[in-house]
């Protein structure tokens, strides 16, 4: 059954940790320009047209994590896959718009096709340092909204499963038959 | 000693009548049968590998190789493959002894022959009590932010005793923390290579993985060979950093280490349950033991192929691509680097990046060089105190008077105390003249652990659950390949510290 448009909206407010990793992810960027000493305008259209697409993207991964589909707990596929188009997507964003900007023309290093499979290439490792600490923060901002997000609730439920599945053999066996073995 | 059939199903003298059952192996205390836990899902993202994965991507991924390619061309990395590979079945037989019994692998080299442990007691304390990894990430933020790197670097050292001390549950605690260093490192670097690489850069540096068998004039002599050993030992876990991971599985609970409760930090040392005095090992005769056996080994195999050889190739190509970008952007860079001086070279692709109008790219390069320093302090010194801290337990008489936490604490003091010291009154060699020690010391316990690993899985195990040959042929590769390079450099070129 195709999800209705309330279960969407509440759907939106999972993006929190995916717009968080992309804006910090972009961010890193002009946020340490200010620091080596460059104009604070190089550092915020530097920051600003990186951080933007990949929090955009960042937050559409996570809503998508609450709608019917293969974006799960534990599962690094679907994201490896976002990422591949999303990364390069983003990239190229910044690429023609600080150039734009800055320079007036745009340069990309192999021309378009080049640039953008070089990008693709780039994108496996962003996208396992994105799950990797959205694993990390979704769990938190989970427990935060199930109180009044049913779409929430269903996700950390996913959650709990997943880590229970991970943790299994520890409860079922470990403390409890650990006592009276020494 | 029987160690060629299957569990023994014999009382033993203490338990006559309670048909307790035990694997005997070596003269140590029996392993007392237990059931093994269900496997997790083989498909995971987070794990004990994190581990081997934020102390393995360090100076060697970072620097080290991005160098030699440098200097050699990108065919060289030929040996980082073979050495990363060799480390992954390494990885996973560490991992077959630990998981069997829940005992560390210090504990079966002690079954096996315990002047071997005491080895590896001796070999811990020569090469880790040197503040060498702290060091080099300090002096990569004293170029971003002015501050002494003596002074940051002692900081770090206090702060990582203060966190494991009032930590509750250690291993959570760290796992946390590198989860999120190592998924800020990661992207970090995915975003710099993105930035500053091409297409070129990576299709040859991949290319070159694959050039099998070569060998650079410049390479055979007494001026790189040393350097090229240290540096095969550095792709991916170095020295004895496999042999902690023994250590993390345990106490991630993972196979038979569900058995044995976890370390706490000092302040909770008093809710620490009592350490059981050996490991346990599950009926191998049992179908359906077995049956969880192999899923187990699923999950590790994905730990140590995905996540372990994954993350690893993909840091190291990263900073490869980033090098040669530096390199094709401000060719003097390519003589800083091939001198040898690692801070001035790591300073001078800043500045390269700097200079060629990406500004940003070169601050953050530095940024992630602390970063990578930070990671190696955090997990080499929890691994170091942890390593030590039980084989004393186990092993010297009356230690047992304390909990694991205390001698956990006590080594952790200690080598943050040393580390001070060194760092404030030591020899001024720098950094880099003790991060080199520590890569050519390395290859020794590596082709020494090789060799254990051999004698415990093969001989401490029952065995339906011993190595395949194969897996025995690659270890014994290891040996000879770490041993082998190690003997050559000293006799071809007089040549023990690269």
């Amino acid at each position: 059954m195709a999800p209705d448009g309330h279960s969407i909206r509440q759907a939106g407010e999972l993006a929190l940790p995916g717009v968080a990793i992309g804006a910090v992810g972009g961010a890193m960027a002009g946020g340490l320009t200010l620091l080596s000493g460059q104009p604070a305008g190089w550092a915020a259209v530097a920051a600003l047209t990186l951080a933007l697409p990949l929090a955009l993207l960042g937050g559409l991964y996570s809503s998508l994590m609450g709608l019917p589909g293969p974006f799960r707990p534990g599962l690094f596929a679907p994201a490896g896959l976002f990422w591949l188009i999303g990364f390069p997507l983003a990239r190229l964003t910044q690429q023609v718009s600080t150039g734009l900007i800055l320079d007036g023309r745009v340069l990309l290093a192999g021309g378009v096709a080049g640039f953008l499979a070089y990008q693709a290439l780039v994108s496996l490792g962003f996208a396992i340092g994105f799950v990797w600490l959205h694993e990390r923060l979704m769990p938190h901002w989970l427990v935060q909204l199930a109180p009044r997000n049913a779409v929430a609730r269903t996700v950390l439920q996913r959650y709990i499963e997943h880590a229970e599945a991970l943790s299994r053999g520890r409860r079922a066996h470990g403390k409890g038959q650990t006592k009276g073995v020494r | 000693m029987d160690t060629s059939s299957t569990p023994a199903t014999e009382p033993t003298a203490a338990n006559a009548g309670q048909e307790e059952r035990v694997w005997r192996a070596g003269k140590l205390e029996p392993m007392p049968i237990r059931t093994l836990p269900d496997a997790p899902p083989s498909v995971h993202i987070l794990g004990p590998t994190v581990f081997l994965v934020a102390l393995g991507v360090g100076m060697g991924e970072s620097y080290m190789w991005p160098r030699l390619v440098l200097l050699f061309g990108p065919e060289i990395r030929w040996l980082f493959l073979v050495g990363v590979t060799l480390q992954a079945v390494v990885m996973l037989e560490m991992a077959r002894y630990a998981m069997a019994t829940g005992e560390s692998i210090f504990f079966g080299a002690a079954r096996v022959f315990k002047p071997l442990m005491w080895f590896f007691f001796v070999v811990a304390i020569a090469v880790y009590i040197w503040p060498g990894h702290l060091s080099a990430g300090a002096a990569a933020l004293e170029e971003i932010t002015g501050i002494p790197w003596t002074v940051t670097a002692v900081s770090g050292l206090i702060l990582v005793g203060v966190v494991f001390s009032l930590a509750k549950v250690i291993y959570s605690l760290l796992e946390t923390l590198l989860s999120i260093l190592i998924g800020a490192l990661v992207i970090g670097t995915a975003i710099v290579a993105a930035m500053v690489g091409t297409w070129d850069d990576v299709v040859s540096t991949v290319a070159g993985m694959f050039a099998i068998g070569y060998i650079p004039d410049g390479a055979m002599t007494a001026a790189w060979f040393p350097v090229i050993v240290g540096s095969i030992a550095f792709a991916g876990p170095s020295g004895m950093q496999q042999m902690w991971y023994t250590l993390h599985l345990r106490d991630s609970g993972a196979g038979m280490g569900a058995h044995i409760p976890q370390i706490r930090g000092l302040r909770h040392a008093g809710e620490e349950e009592a350490m059981p005095a050996r490991g346990f090992m599950f009926d191998t005769d049992n179908p359906e033991e077995m049956k969880k056996w192999r899923g187990w080994r699923r999950w590790v195999t994905f730990d140590a192929l995905l996540l372990f050889w994954g993350i690893t190739m993909l840091v190291t190509i990263s900073f490869t691509v980033i090098a040669q970008a530096a390199a094709r952007q401000t060719p003097g860079v390519r003589e800083i680097i091939a001198s040898g001086e690692r801070e001035a070279a790591l300073s001078a692709m800043a500045d390269s990046f700097a200079s060629a109008g990406s500004s940003v790219l070169g601050v953050i390069f530095l940024g992630f060089i602390s970063l990578i320093g930070l990671n190696a302090t955090l997990g080499l010194f929890d691994s170091f105190s942890r390593g030590q801290a039980d084989m004393t337990y186990h092993f010297v008489k009356g230690a047992k008077k304390w909990r694991m936490s205390h001698l956990y604490a006590a080594f952790l003091w200690g080598v943050i105390a040393f580390g001070i010291g060194i760092l404030l009154f030591g020899p001024a060699d720098g950094p880099s003249g003790i991060l080199d020690t520590l890569a050519f010391l390395s290859t020794f316990a590596m082709g020494a652990y090789c060799v254990t690993l051999l004698l415990v899985n093969n001989r401490m195990l029952p065995k339906p659950i011993r190595p395949k040959w194969w897996t025995n042929l690659i270890i014994g590769f290891g040996a000879v390949f770490y041993l082998g390079m190690l003997l050559y450099s000293l006799f071809a070129y007089g040549v023990v510290v690269g």
